[in-house]
């Protein structure tokens, strides 16, 4: 699978990721190889199904209230925060 | 008395007191870090309760008393606000938490070289890698810094840095061990694994941090056995099979190594046969496309808003999030979202994860067929030694193949386990990867434990 450098950039966006015309080549070119790689998977007969790691189906759980983290803590790990907010660009306007 | 961390902790906390044991054991890593870069964090004097046994957790496990960088620019100064169930039964075991060991950046990597804060070296030879992603927590117990160590896997990341510093690492099956605390990187391969000399300290361990969690809905219900219980019971009657599509194509040390391995088996009244499982050939491409396109989805939490490192640069929301991602994360880190943001992608997501998947089924059934007629399934942990730091950095596919034993287990969920089989004439370790149906970790340990006791290759110390 060839990637090219506009399907590399299109991948990038979709990935909020920035990558400069130099390293987006080189990302095309890496991708490029690895992907050629894995199209061996073309070749393999399958049953049609998909697998997890899993034996067992994943059970529900009740839909409870609990206790979560603490806002002082959370407030501690953020970048920008007021009054019990999260601080970011203005969106409106964009 | 002889070096307590020369011993494996069962012994040595026999021998002296919790204080003493973590005060050997901060010593040894003030002392060795500076050469091995395994630590990223080192707590204090005084950590840890009256039982305490020292053991260093990777750094993409979350601590509240230290921060948890995953290797990471961008979680740089994070400091989690709850622990992981590990690290909580660990402390309510008594166990004291002496540092976080460095790691690829977010455990993508099979060297530990990329990492935000540099790479592991390998205490055997520091010209050549630790392996990875849990290189810091390999290098560390082989160094005798800790006795034992948390790592994580997802494709390997416990077991092949466990082969490079000749030490025995744990792959349990995917759902023992709660991942509530892990940070996710494919969640539905991540499983946290342990670092130890010895085997009866690896299944001592795992009846700590092992068992249903209501925080983690993957974790099983199923109970925790008494792992260590058959550990002296040696090997007759149980039956290996020697995964032919693994081992057609070895060469060299590791080859003679790897024969010499099944011979002792052997010996000891095992039945050592061939056995087949075909698509084994394609652990590597199924593999960097489900936890690839998991780990996308994973990543992309990290926005530069609620936690982590946010960019000054920009002006607008999305300059935000581009610019804060763009010079949080590294350049492997970025190269795996990008695969699996195509993998997921409008026009190739059948083509290559529908496929990615299906052939998984099939991997999945083959172990199964092969697990009728075997106990176990064999091969070497790796397809080499430690190689040279620097040696794959410019080629990823080639670091990838350096999982191509261990990414199978990771992918159909059986526990796996890496066990010291000697070294190469330079002196660089060598191991013999054995696996398990689902569950049988305590037949895992049994096995083990015969081999490690015939082969004596554990009391073997690097010189720092």
């Amino acid at each position: 699978m060839k990637i090219t450098r506009d399907e590399a950039r299109r991948i990038a966006d979709l990935a909020h990721l920035e990558f400069d015309d130099a390293a987006l080549e080189r990302m095309a070119a890496e991708m490029t190889k690895i992907l050629t790689y894995i199209d061996q998977l073309r070749e393999v007969d399958d049953a049609g199904k998909i697998a997890g790691a899993t034996l067992s189906e994943t059970p529900m759980r009740d839909d409870e209230v609990k206790p979560g983290v603490s806002r002082d803590d959370v407030a501690r790990n953020a970048p920008a925060w007021r009054d019990g907010y999260f601080i970011v660009p203005k969106v409106i306007g964009e | 008395m002889s070096d307590p961390l020369s011993l494996p902790f069962t012994e040595a906390r026999r021998q002296l007191s919790a204080r003493e044991y973590v005060g050997a054991s901060l010593r040894a890593i003030g002392e060795h870090n500076a050469k091995l870069n395994a630590f990223i964090h080192v707590a204090g004097e005084g950590a840890g309760g009256p039982l305490s046994v020292p053991i260093a957790i990777k750094d993409n496990i979350v601590t509240r008393d230290m921060p948890t960088t995953c290797g990471s620019q961008i979680l740089a100064k994070f400091v989690s606000p709850f622990e992981a169930t590990a690290v909580s039964r660990l402390r309510a075991a008594g166990w004291s938490i002496v540092g976080k060991t460095n790691l690829d950046e977010f455990a993508m990597g099979s060297s530990t070289e990329h990492s935000a804060f540099g790479p592991v070296r390998n205490p055997w030879n520091t010209a050549r890698v630790a392996g990875g992603s849990s290189g810091g927590s390999a290098a560390a117990v082989a160094a005798r810094m800790v006795p034992a160590a948390l790592g994580s896997e997802t494709g390997g990341s416990v077991r092949q840095p466990a082969a490079f510093c000749g030490v025995v690492g744990l792959k349990p099956t995917y759902g023992r061990v709660s991942r509530s605390g892990l940070v996710a990187f494919a969640s539905g391969l991540d499983q946290i694994g342990i670092i130890t000399k010895t085997v009866r300290e690896c299944a001592e361990l795992l009846g700590v941090i092992g068992g249903h969690d209501p925080l983690d809905s993957t974790s099983s219900a199923q109970a925790v056995d008494d792992y260590g219980a058959d550990v002296d019971r040696g090997v007759r009657g149980l039956r290996f099979g020697v995964v032919s599509e693994a081992v057609e194509k070895l060469e060299g040390e590791v080859r003679t190594n790897f024969d010499a391995a099944l011979e002792i088996l052997r010996r000891g009244g095992a039945v050592v046969e061939p056995a087949s499982v075909p698509t084994i050939g394609h652990a590597i491409a199924i593999y960097y496309i489900v936890a690839n396109a998991e780990a996308s989805a994973n990543l992309a939490r990290f926005d530069g808003v609620r936690y982590g490192h946010r960019s000054a640069r920009g002006k607008t929301l999305r300059d935000l999030y581009f610019d804060s991602r763009g010079e949080g994360f590294g350049a492997e880190v970025k190269r795996r979202i990008m695969l699996g943001t195509f993998a997921l992608s409008s026009g190739y997501y059948e083509a290559y994860y529908g496929r990615a998947q299906a052939v998984r089924a099939r991997l999945r059934a083959d172990f199964d067929a092969a697990f009728q007629r075997f106990d176990f399934l064999l091969t070497p942990t790796t397809p080499e030694v430690a190689f040279p730091i620097g040696a794959k950095t410019d080629d990823p596919l080639s670091m990838y193949l350096s999982d191509i034993f261990t990414a199978p287990a990771n992918l159909v969920g059986i526990p796996a386990l890496a066990v010291p089989s000697g070294f190469s004439r330079e002196g660089l370790p060598l191991s013999l990867q054995i696996m398990a149906p689902h569950f049988a970790e305590r037949a895992l340990f049994r096995a083990a434990a015969f081999f490690e006791k015939e082969t004596n290759y554990w009391r073997r110390a690097p010189k720092l």
